[in-house]
């Protein structure tokens, strides 16, 4: 038979232990919903229009279209019901994907302007970022990569 | 004993979701990386695309609705029974050229209940070239020419695609009656955007002929469902100016129209053969855009004159259009939305007695009031579904043609609709 103070002593231990699992488990929950969004840019753009919250929303609402040498934009976005997309919406260019889609349907269905093109996953963002000249999108981390400059939204 | 061991059990259990809620975390990480070396591998190919093919898009909408309704016809012959009497379908295509040069024309295949036909219509909706003449950061000027839609209100360039308005109906003062008078013009537009600090502003102005394939007007300004002739334009404008707040959370607009219309002769003799009509709307809008909630309200005022019809003194009336619509979004991609809509053809003659007197017609025929509740589900970003009912008192909105009886049309009436949409 254990003695009492032993079954005290290992009652401690495993409330002790539980508290600490459970801030684990808390934490590990609560840390994916701020999902992180990067801003990416194909390094053959302009380098004036690289930062600024105006800039970057004048570009994703496409009222400007082409970087400070000439060039068309080309943007990239996610589905609308991508977590991602939905990040990128609210952290940078503090809209909502609603707000969004109301913009690009209004001049892809009058003709008056295009909308961006969308992919399917980060990935292909990334893939059509690196390949695609003058292309600007985001994804949900920051990467090492020769190809690829960061849009700095502050 | 007992104790100790429940407590090993219940910390197994926490054990094993922390080992699984990790597994889950890396194997999602493991997954990204293999997928982007994967990705490499395949989309190397996109490097050597063309650039003009980048430039060329194509896109389109479907919708088909579905109407049951009571004492009167929408869309077909729903009253007491089942319509799907409208069909939307549009196929587009835009190619930017140069930096300052696109073309844009869209196809649109409509079925809209009898005034279409069974068979539905195909028009050119819109068609034009796009020449931007001046392009600084902040201010774009330009000018369009070909058909171009006009702006007039919120919705009215996009009317015919579902997705783009949050009911099946749209609010009475884009009467469907209205519809060919407001949808696109033949002519120009002068274009300019300016990006400002304070928000970024927008004005349109087009100006040329209106296109009315419909009889639908025309009989209703003459009571007379036996006309025979067509509605024809002169010189006529359409031009707003719209402000929009933090990319469009806020967003204000004024439109103005001035639309000259003259009667074609059906026959030899025909008794409105100096018919002259001249219709003149303002509207204000105001929208808000919340992540939950959404408010939109729009005024119409429409000052209207019917000349030289013989045997009838010419007429003068001022009809007004308003709705307050509110929309609470209950998910990301579930939305409910009720609206009070109010519309009146003449303010002198709101009940329509005067209007009875004179015609021996109903005089609900003058007005509308509408109750609207409905949800919209958006189950993808290309695929939406949505229901909604109206409980309407008055009848100014009916389509004559699915309501050929105008002296038995109901006051009161209900209508339950349903919609499935579509687009890319």
């Amino acid at each position: 038979m254990p003695h009492k103070y032993h079954v005290d002593f290992i009652f401690f231990l495993f409330t002790k232990m539980r508290q600490c699992l459970l801030c684990i488990v808390l934490s590990i929950c609560v840390l994916p919903t701020a999902q992180a969004v990067e801003v990416i840019m194909n390094t053959t753009n302009s380098k004036e229009l690289t930062q600024g919250l105006k800039n970057l929303r004048s570009i994703f609402i496409m009222r400007t279209r082409y970087w400070t040498n000439g060039k068309k934009i080309r943007v990239f976005v996610l589905p609308d019901n991508n977590v991602v997309h939905k990040a990128f919406a609210k952290q940078k260019l503090k809209m909502l994907p609603h707000q969004l889609r109301r913009t690009w349907n209004r001049m892809t269905y009058t003709g008056t302007g295009q909308p961006p093109v969308t992919v399917d996953s980060v990935a292909e963002m990334l893939e059509k970022i690196k390949h695609t000249k003058y292309s600007i999108g985001y994804i949900d981390r920051r990467v090492e990569d020769e190809k690829i400059i960061f849009f700095n939204v502050q | 004993m007992k104790k100790l061991f429940f407590l090993m059990f219940n910390n197994l259990v926490h054990t094993l979701t922390l080992c699984a809620l990790s597994f889950s975390v890396n194997a999602q990480q493991v997954d990204t990386t293999s997928d982007v070396e994967l990705q490499q591998e395949t989309f190397n190919w996109s490097a050597l695309k063309k650039t003009w093919e980048d430039d060329i898009q194509f896109h389109g909408f479907f919708s088909q609705g579905l109407f049951h309704s009571t004492g009167n016809n929408v869309y077909g012959k729903s009253k007491n029974s089942v319509s799907a009497g409208l069909t939307e379908l549009g196929l587009n295509i835009s190619y930017h050229a140069l930096n300052n040069l696109s073309f844009a024309a869209q196809g649109l295949y409509r079925r809209a209940g009898e005034s279409t036909g069974s068979a539905g219509e195909v028009t050119l909706d819109f068609a034009f070239v796009d020449l931007t003449v001046l392009n600084l950061s902040d201010t774009r000027i330009g000018i369009r020419a070909g058909r171009i839609k006009n702006p007039w209100g919120l919705y009215n360039e996009t009317r015919d695609v579902a997705f783009t308005h949050p009911t099946i109906f749209l609010p009475l003062l884009y009467f469907d009656r209205s519809r060919g008078m407001l949808l696109a013009m033949d002519g120009g537009q002068l274009y300019a955007d300016y990006n400002a600090a304070i928000g970024d502003f927008s004005f349109k102005f087009n100006y040329g002929y209106i296109h009315d394939q419909h009889n639908e007007l025309l009989i209703a300004i003459t009571n007379d469902p036996t006309i025979s002739g067509n509605l024809e334009s002169d010189p006529s404008l359409f031009t707003q100016l719209s402000y929009e707040i933090l990319g469009g959370e806020y967003i204000f607009a004024i439109s103005y129209a001035d639309l000259h219309l003259k009667y074609q002769n059906g026959e030899t003799y025909d008794p409105y053969s100096n018919l002259k009509i001249h219709i003149y709307p303002l509207v204000f809008s105001a929208q808000y855009n919340g992540e939950k909630f959404s408010l939109t309200g729009e005024y119409n005022i429409q000052w209207n004159e019917f000349i030289g019809i013989e045997g009838r003194p010419d007429r003068f009336a001022i009809s007004e259009h308003w709705y307050i619509q509110a929309g609470y979004r209950i998910l990301d991609n579930l939305e409910f939305n009720v609206r009070y809509d109010s519309s009146v053809q003449d303010i002198d003659d709101r009940k329509g007695q005067q209007f009875n007197q004179l015609t021996g017609l109903p005089a609900h025929l003058t007005f509308t009031q509408d109750w609207v509740v409905g949800l919209r589900w958006d189950i993808t970003p290309t695929w939406m579904i949505r229901a909604e009912y109206h409980r309407v008192h008055g009848a100014s909105m009916l389509s004559i043609a699915d309501n050929p009886d105008t002296l038995n049309v109901a006051l009161d009436w209900n209508i339950y609709a349903l919609q499935v949409g579509f687009r890319f």
